[in-house]
């Protein structure tokens, strides 16, 4: 007995030791674990830095390295810029997010730093906050981009960039909804529609298109939005996902539970939607009775670059209508060139058929149905992503 | 001799100094410098929305954090606990047979529970989307047996996000139990066998025991990281299963105010603080040992 208890007690002892020692590894790794979120100074430093400084402007080897969302670029349009321009192209698919890409962005350019990069690609209401809040990206080279005289005038003028010195859009889509008629049971029409499908929905993270479709749905004026049109909206959305009705938001990758069935539909982009339709013809995209929102990414330089130049001959590159539809006839978006239409249809083949898709080619009718989500001043724009975090419960 | 002698104690006192240096540089550099600039991040304020915070002393920020993230707050911790509580359920017997009837294969065994994490950690986590899918077999046999409802789904519920924190951080908990069982000396077991003891008494009075800073650092790799991941609640829960790693996320990368998101990291490592002293000073009584 007295024997079993010296044994305890030596075990106890030993393991007591062994628990000290390790516990003070533990709770020092501990605190280090909570210390992870490293200031955006320490982050700064971490950023790669593969552009190419130094071999600025003409002369030399001429270089350009560029940003750009994935599926929106095709192989032969790279090849085809080299051949033509002598310009090598560093082409990196690092755009995931608007939101995403600004933070990785800032903590160099806020300081104005290079951040490696001749040009960027971002949405309508990031290229505003760029050209307009936080003023980071420089005027084209007007001499090395005189395609620009190719832009659809649609887009020739919008509120963000009235005269497109800063901005070139790169390519237009349109969120609406996807549905998979197989679950739904039914073709579906208008945004009650929508909420009133039984099985699993979800909205996309993207404030501007979530937001935006449920305000067209109550017949609001998303041009020019104010916080008391949204608020409505806002309420309905935050019902909708606390009692079930929507099962949560989603980024890009709702395209992944779309295509296996596991949504019943869900607020979407209009590329996605087509590709999947492809292997599923059961998926259907829906532009709602109320309208859908029509969006357009921006090809811009940062103000750090040295080779406003050379990024200005990049974009004017895929401002030629023969180079656009070489392109477009690959990502299937809307582009932004006149001419497109004729010559996708000299290319034959698959590329024709794309001519007849408004998704694709729109028509003046399909457009009409579209509206741009309007600029948010710094302060409204903060007041929208609070809410929308609140809602859908990041905030 | 006697100089000498002094030189060899000099050299003494100083030698643990010199061992301890390049540790004590690696917490400066990495350790102590991020608390401070975060530290002073959560105390900044910020001239306008995308203008660099300033640093003024904005206590604000904390309270902020605190009354406006409870709920989240609160979710993180209970999720991290049934996480810690479901991995030591399932990691314990695993560990056990491992290191007491593993035998030849133990090298084998351990590198089975390793390998599958040898895949990217979001690539695991997505893939539980599709098992968990409601297209997916997991969910039709549960529907079948009438476990679930026919709307009901596993997708996007606490139940997902639970699951998917406990196959993440399984190996955390394996691997530190594994360690403290394997040195247990078997003979020990015998002896409790040789006094009659059962084999749950012996398991109960002798392997327990002895394993609890096995289980004490598994529990807190496991605590620590599932209390501030995102990941899983991202793409597993909906808008009513968020951690205060998905408050962090938005603060940081959507509304770009990274005061209130280094205020909120504060708070949480000053409740993971005291979660963790708590757990140590419970588990390092000699009673429960």
């Amino acid at each position: 007995m007295t024997d079993h208890e010296a044994l305890r007690r030596a075990e106890a002892v030993r393991m007591a030791r062994q628990a000290m020692s390790r516990r003070g590894f533990l709770s020092r790794s501990a605190a280090l674990f909570g210390g992870a979120v490293v200031a955006p100074a320490v982050l700064a430093a971490c950023g790669s830095s593969s552009g190419s400084k130094g071999e600025s402007g003409s002369g030399g080897d001429k270089s350009v390295a560029i940003s750009n969302w994935t599926g929106y670029m095709s192989d032969q349009s790279k090849k085809d810029f080299t051949k033509d321009t002598g310009i090598k192209l560093t082409y990196t698919e690092d755009v995931n997010d608007n939101n995403e890409y600004f933070a990785k962005i800032r903590p160099n350019l806020s300081r104005g730093k290079s951040i490696g990069r001749d040009g960027f690609v971002l949405t309508d209401w990031m290229a505003n906050r760029m050209i307009n809040d936080v003023k980071w990206v420089s005027k084209f080279d007007a001499a090395a981009f005189p395609n620009k005289k190719n832009l659809r005038a649609a887009l020739q003028h919008p509120g963000f960039d009235p005269d497109r010195l800063y901005s070139a859009p790169w390519a237009s889509g349109v969120a609406g909804i996807a549905y998979n008629r197989a679950s739904v049971g039914k073709e579906m029409k208008t945004m009650d529609d929508f909420f009133a499908a039984s099985g699993t929905k979800t909205v996309l993270s993207e404030m501007r298109d979530t937001i935006g479709l449920m305000m067209l749905a109550d017949g609001k004026d998303i041009t020019k939005p104010t916080y008391a049109d949204a608020d409505p909206s806002f309420t309905r959305l935050e019902k909708a996902l606390s009692d079930g009705t929507l099962s949560g938001t989603n980024g890009n990758e709702y395209v992944n539970d779309l295509a296996a069935g596991n949504l019943a539909a869900a607020f979407a982009w209009s590329g996605d939607v087509a590709q999947i339709a492809k292997d599923n013809p059961d998926i259907k995209f829906l532009v709602p009775e109320s309208g859908a929102t029509l969006w357009s990414d921006n090809f811009m330089i940062p103000f750090t670059s040295d080779k406003a130049d050379l990024a200005s001959e990049f974009v004017n590159f895929f401002y030629d209508p023969k180079n656009a539809a070489v392109l477009t006839a690959e990502i299937q978006y809307i582009s932004p060139v006149d001419g497109v239409a004729d010559e996708l249809t000299k290319m034959g083949g698959d590329a024709a058929k794309l001519v007849d898709n408004p998704l694709v080619v729109p028509t003046d009718e399909f457009l009409a149905r579209l509206s741009i989500f309007g600029v948010l001043d710094a302060k409204a724009e903060e007041r929208f992503d609070k809410r929308f975090a609140e809602v859908t419960g990041a905030g | 001799m006697l100089e000498r002698d002094d030189q060899g104690r000099k050299v003494a006192q100083r030698a643990p100094w010199l061992l301890l240096g390049p540790g004590l540089l690696f917490l400066a550099v990495f350790f102590f410098f991020p608390l401070y600039t975060l530290g002073q991040m959560a105390l900044s304020s910020r001239p306008s929305r995308f203008a660099n915070p300033v640093f003024s002393w904005e206590w604000s920020n904390f309270n902020n954090a605190f009354s406006q993230y409870g709920s989240q707050f609160v979710r993180s911790f209970l999720y991290a606990a049934l996480t810690t509580l479901l991995a030591l359920v399932i990691a314990y017997p695993l560990a056990y047979v491992i290191a007491f009837r593993g035998g030849r294969f133990k090298n084998l065994l351990l590198g089975l529970v390793i390998v599958p994490f040898f895949t990217n950690f979001l690539i695991r986590t997505l893939a539980w989307k599709t098992i968990l899918g409601d297209q997916g077999t997991v969910v039709g046999v549960l529907r079948d047996i009438g476990i679930l409802g026919a709307n009901d789904t596993l997708l996007r519920t606490p139940f997902a996000v639970i699951g998917g924190l406990t196959y993440n951080f399984l190996p955390f908990m394996v691997l530190p139990l594994y360690v403290a069982l394997e040195k247990i000396d078997p003979r020990l077991i015998d002896a409790a066998r040789d006094l009659y003891s059962n084999t749950w008494r012996a398991f109960r009075t002798i392997v327990f025991p002895m394993s609890l800073p096995g289980v004490f650092a598994g529990s807190l790799l496991v605590f620590i990281p599932a209390a501030g991941d995102f990941v899983n609640a991202y793409y597993l829960g909906n808008a009513q299963t968020s951690m205060i790693g998905n408050v962090v996320q938005n603060q940081f990368l959507v509304q770009s105010n990274y005061p209130v998101a280094a205020a909120l990291s504060f708070v949480f490592m000053a409740i993971v603080m005291v979660v963790v002293i708590t757990y140590a000073r419970i588990l390092g009584t000699e009673d429960l040992a």
